[in-house]
């Protein structure tokens, strides 16, 4: 049961990590800024 | 304080000096992709893995796909370990002591640890991992975190080095070649020259041995009530040290084959050896800051990184060497100074020798707890629990400083380079004009990625100290009162968000809470400040780049390393002095006082 829970807390935590990565790509929005 | 104890100092620094260059030269010819010297040897096995893999080298990513292909890469190195760990017993191979399965929690945590070049190490090695889960989980893993942090510090190079670009080049083969090409060679050679010096390299089962003078120990037993055992031998574990020493080092992963770590005489045989393993800390970030110079265009830039970098690292020292080269104040009435008895022979250490290895002494003791800190190495020839209060303030503030004192492999850098944005927006501000870092303006959306990374850090570490200090839980793990109980704390979630692993050995973390929740300290302490930083570069890397004018800030001045070294002081200050305060600046008036705490 453990195991399940951890392997889930990782997928998780990846997920998370992923979804930030298009977090901070909107964070420019549709600044043009070069 | 010795002369002989500022001559290592002084011939760390000038070795380490010396070999910046062609180190970083050399890794920068690696990443470009041009011709070295190991080419004939590594460029098929090179090629192999790619025909195998099917990755295409020529691919260039943007840092979207880059930074998603480091957290997949991370994610499944992170899980295997974490079978290996929970399987080893059932694996018929390399484990003579017939070690059992590692408790889930504790697994985790080792997996999390070592997938984010933490190597906190909350178990005793020599009695929790058989050897094939040392080598081939965690050995293994020192190099792929190590060849990771590297590639994203390229690739952040990458990003200021290019124009009008959309992409920071190839995850996987600046994870491979820097493996092959950095990581594998020097390790090779370093193995050796360890094994030279006395470290162990076997696979056999471990010794038992009589002991000369037996002894006679009591322990409390499961009743509570005392329990007298008379101890006759010793069992002297054995394993492939040399081997996993050497990358521990180098790429400033420090999780030790044994418990004592780089105490043990196994690991750390001889002086020789102790300043081999200091320079190999240093060794790899001190080049990424000629191979920055080198990318970026800009040699004295990378000199004025390194300057930097090399001013904060000399305070550290000083103050730690200076801290525990004093009497402790407890200890009335015994001459503490320096005995002579002749000509180059003490008596007498003249200042802290708890929890010190005597091989060492306190100079190199003092010169390895600053290194080990301000990379992100987190290995330990000394007890740091056991250093004056000002003594370990030192470490816990580098780990605080964000670990950019030449720092951890690619991630002191990368972390830097966050710091040099923040310098260089400060003195736009000041003189009024847009800032320039390198000819790319830096712009609203690079300060507030910058600010992101520098402010997930101290969110981490406060809010999971916070909570430790309040809960049942969290103080169960704690073995003094007072304000060093709340520096073990402290440095505990300090050590595992700036992803260090050295500990101030006194606090008990293998707990269900610590295991979980310094798990996520690591993972977050890792992951949450690489990928703006990565963003950070992606942006840059899209820009045109202005020829410098006369308002252009110079980053190659000793100005600007005036500039950076402040804002880090200030930055590194202000978030923490309080907490500090509390800990480990109250525990130094208190123990001027006549107060330590039990």
């Amino acid at each position: 049961m453990s195991d399940l829970v951890f392997l889930a807390a990782s997928f998780a935590f990846f997920c998370v990590a992923v979804l930030y990565v298009y977090g901070c790509q909107s964070l420019k929005g549709g600044r043009d800024d070069a | 304080m010795t002369p002989n104890g500022w001559l290592q100092i002084a011939v760390f620094f000038a070795v380490l000096l010396l070999a910046a260059k062609p180190m970083g030269l050399y890794m920068a010819r690696v990443y470009e992709r041009k011709k070295t010297w190991l080419d004939p040897v590594l460029g098929p096995v090179e090629r192999l893995l790619y025909r195998l893999t099917g990755v295409d080298p020529n691919a260039e990513m943007r840092w979207t796909e880059y930074g998603a292909a480091m957290l997949i890469f991370s994610l499944a190195s992170l899980l295997l370990t974490y079978a290996l760990e929970r399987l080893q017993h059932a694996i018929p191979l390399w484990n003579p002591q017939h070690l059992a399965a590692v408790e889930p929690y504790l697994a985790w945590n080792t997996a999390a640890s070592f997938t984010t070049n933490t190597n906190w190490q909350a178990y005793v090695p020599e009695q929790t991992m058989s050897y094939l889960t040392q080598m081939a989980g965690l050995a293994t893993h020192n190099f792929w975190s190590a060849a990771t942090g590297m590639a994203l510090a390229i690739a952040f190079i990458r990003g200021i080095a290019r124009r009008e670009s959309k992409t920071l080049g190839n995850f996987w083969v600046d994870l491979t070649r820097g493996t092959l090409w950095v990581l594998l060679p020097i390790c090779l050679v370093y193995a050796l020259a360890l094994v030279s010096q006395g470290a162990i390299q076997n696979l056999k089962p471990y010794d038992t041995v009589t002991l000369v003078e037996p002894q006679t120990v009591t322990t409390t037993g499961a009743d509570g009530k005392p329990v007298t055992t008379r101890v006759t031998t010793q069992t002297i574990a054995q394993g492939p040290t040399a081997s996993q020493e050497a990358i521990k080092m180098l790429g400033t992963n420090g999780g030790g084959f044994f418990n004592a770590n780089s105490a043990h005489p196994f690991e750390n045989p001889t002086p020789f050896s102790n300043m081999l393993q200091m320079l190999s800390i240093f060794l790899i970030p001190a080049g990424l800051c000629i191979t920055l110079g080198k990318m970026a265009g800009s040699p004295k830039h990378g000199w004025a990184v390194f300057a930097a970098m090399a001013v904060l690292w000399l305070a550290g020292v000083v103050t730690c060497y200076w801290a525990e080269a004093q009497p402790n104040p407890l200890l009335h009435g015994v001459d503490q100074r320096v005995l002579s008895a002749g000509p180059g022979q003490s008596l007498s250490s003249g200042g802290n020798m708890e929890g010190k290895e005597v091989r060492f002494g306190i100079a190199d003791s003092a010169l390895f707890a600053t290194i080990t800190t301000d990379a992100s190495c987190g290995a330990v020839n000394g007890m740091h629990d056991s250093f004056m209060p000002l003594g370990g303030m030192v470490p816990l503030a580098n780990i605080m400083m964000g670990e950019i004192i030449f720092g951890g492999v690619g991630a002191g850098m990368y972390g830097m380079l966050i710091f040099v944005i923040l310098s260089v927006f400060i003195a736009g501000l000041m003189v009024g004009r847009t800032p320039e870092y390198l000819g790319k303006k830096v712009q609203a959306y690079e300060v507030q990625l910058s600010m992101l990374y520098v402010l997930i850090f101290p969110l981490i570490i406060l809010g999971f100290a916070a909570v430790s200090v309040l809960i049942p839980a969290g103080l169960a793990g704690i073995s003094n009162h007072g304000p060093h109980g709340l520096s073990q704390v402290l440095y505990a979630y300090t050590s595992a968000a700036g992803n260090n692993g050295s500990a101030f050995a006194g606090i008990n973390a293998n707990t269900h809470w610590y295991n979980s929740t310094m798990g996520i300290a690591m993972l977050s302490g890792r992951f949450l400040m690489m990928v703006p930083m990565l963003a950070v570069a992606g942006n840059l890397a899209t820009k045109k780049i202005a020829p410098p004018s006369l308002g252009t800030f110079p980053v190659d001045s000793t100005l600007f390393t005036v500039l950076l070294v402040s804002v880090i002081l200030i930055v590194g200050a202000l978030t923490f002095f309080p907490a500090l305060s509390l800990g480990p600046i109250l525990e130094h008036l208190l123990l001027r006082a006549g107060t330590s705490f039990s």
